[in-house]
């Protein structure tokens, strides 16, 4: 039962009487129960010494950081503490070998692709003209087989998402929020920088799990390992893209709940301000902690949960345990 | 697991209970703390206590609530401890 903390307000965090203390720029002191805290996300400015850190390092809590237009810049990873050799050969046998690394790869792709058909299904029945988009991702679906590298596959998701994102506009049909086209770096509409904001979330939301685990986070197998990110995360977060991030914005448009008084423009892009951002994040921390019925185990589980039991699936798999098959949301 | 923690300590170990509880819980009255919990944080949190508190002169009460979707939070006056996971 730990939680996440999202800190927007400026302030400095701090060590005292051995629990976390975060005192804002306005004078508004907290004590954080560091028992209690997975991760703690900064939107804001904080000031931290190296005593905290080591103290975070201690209580295995994680620190994401996040850039004044709400882009992740990194986090704080403190000193693994679920080490395992074994998990870590295996790991990097599965990516340097192309056959084992192709399998692991297909499979991000297509629990991607699924997850996308079963949202645009989820419409489709609701009476959106989606049949098209449907039957696109089902081709996809048929020709993944015979894709042969990774770069190849990466290629079939990018058109995949492509169409996707196509079909926002259908979903929504709201005059404030057209995707047009996916633009990044920057976003250049309302729909692309939530989706940019909500990919960022997820990412950071993988990795604190992937750190609860003994996976390391640096060999992905779908995006390619290199010297400069981690990349596992990014793997894993494709499958809950279409599960977590559009469904927060779908609900967020839907109800109104975001309009474009949210916006600010900068840089030649949108970007969500503080406010907008305060109400992504409380509906995304909602939907990480709602919970479904997970058959494979019988009982209901949190979204969070379920990235979790996602990478233990992919533990077993490099183990040779159990073959690794993405979740698919039925629900 | 929701848990309210009451204490009435000896004042000279007032401080030392705050402090201990504080690291599991958060505070949000004078001798009063509440929040989310595991049931191991707990028996960790009840065994910190024991070894600083006089078991023959002070108290602390534990209310569990398996969950508060049947308890409801009403305050008069000012709310003093701040809650929820937004800074």
């Amino acid at each position: 039962m730990s939680e996440s903390i999202y800190a927007f307000s400026h302030g400095i965090l701090k060590r005292k009487q051995n629990t976390l203390f975060f005192e804002s720029q306005d004078g508004s002191q907290r004590y954080l129960p560091v028992e209690g805290v997975r991760d703690i996300h900064f939107f804001g400015e904080v000031t931290l010494n190296k005593e905290v850190l080591e103290f975070l390092s201690q209580k295995s809590v994680l620190l994401h950081f996040y850039n004044h237009y709400g882009y992740y810049v990194g986090s704080f990873y403190p000193r693994e503490h679920y080490n395992s050799g074994c998990l870590i050969l295996r790991q990097a046998e599965h990516y340097l070998e192309p056959e084992k690394r192709l399998v692991l790869a297909r499979q991000f792709v297509r629990g991607a692709l699924q997850n996308i058909q079963a949202v645009l299904k989820y419409y489709h029945r609701r009476g959106f003209a989606l049949a098209s988009a449907i039957g696109q991702m089902e081709s996809f679906l048929c020709g993944l087989e015979e894709q042969d590298t990774p770069d190849a596959l990466m290629a079939v998701e990018g058109n995949a998402w492509d169409i996707y994102y196509q079909s926002f506009d259908v979903i929504l049909n709201d005059q404030d929020f057209q995707m047009e086209k996916r633009t990044k770096r920057p976003p250049e509409n309302q729909l692309n920088s939530l989706i940019s904001f909500g990919n960022s979330l997820l990412y950071a939301a993988v990795l604190s799990e992937i750190y609860k685990t003994h996976l390391d986070p640096r060999i992905g197998f779908l995006h390619a390992t290199n010297f400069r990110r981690f990349s596992l995360n990014l793997d894993v977060a494709e499958i809950f893209k279409p599960v977590i991030v559009s469904r927060v914005i779908f609900a967020l448009v839907n109800k109104k709940a975001i309009s474009s008084r949210e916006f600010d423009e900068r840089l030649g892009g949108l970007y969500l301000n503080e406010r907008g951002r305060k109400v992504f994040v409380e509906k995304f921390e909602e939907k990480m902690k709602s919970t479904v019925n997970y058959k494979r185990i019988g009982r209901k589980v949190s979204y969070r949960r379920l990235i979790r039991l996602e990478l233990y699936k992919i533990e077993k798999h490099l183990l040779g345990e159990e073959e690794y098959q993405p979740l698919l949301a039925e629900w | 697991m929701y848990v309210i923690m009451v204490y009435d300590v000896e004042e000279k170990r007032v401080n030392k209970v705050l402090k201990i509880g504080r690291k599991y819980l958060t505070w949000v009255q004078n001798s009063v703390l509440e929040g989310e919990i595991t049931e191991a944080r707990l028996e960790r949190l009840k065994s910190e206590l024991k070894r600083c508190i006089s078991e023959e002169k002070d108290s602390v009460i534990f209310y569990i609530m398996r969950t508060t979707k049947y308890s409801e939070r009403q305050i008069l006056g000012v709310e003093k401890g701040g809650k929820g996971n937004f800074l």
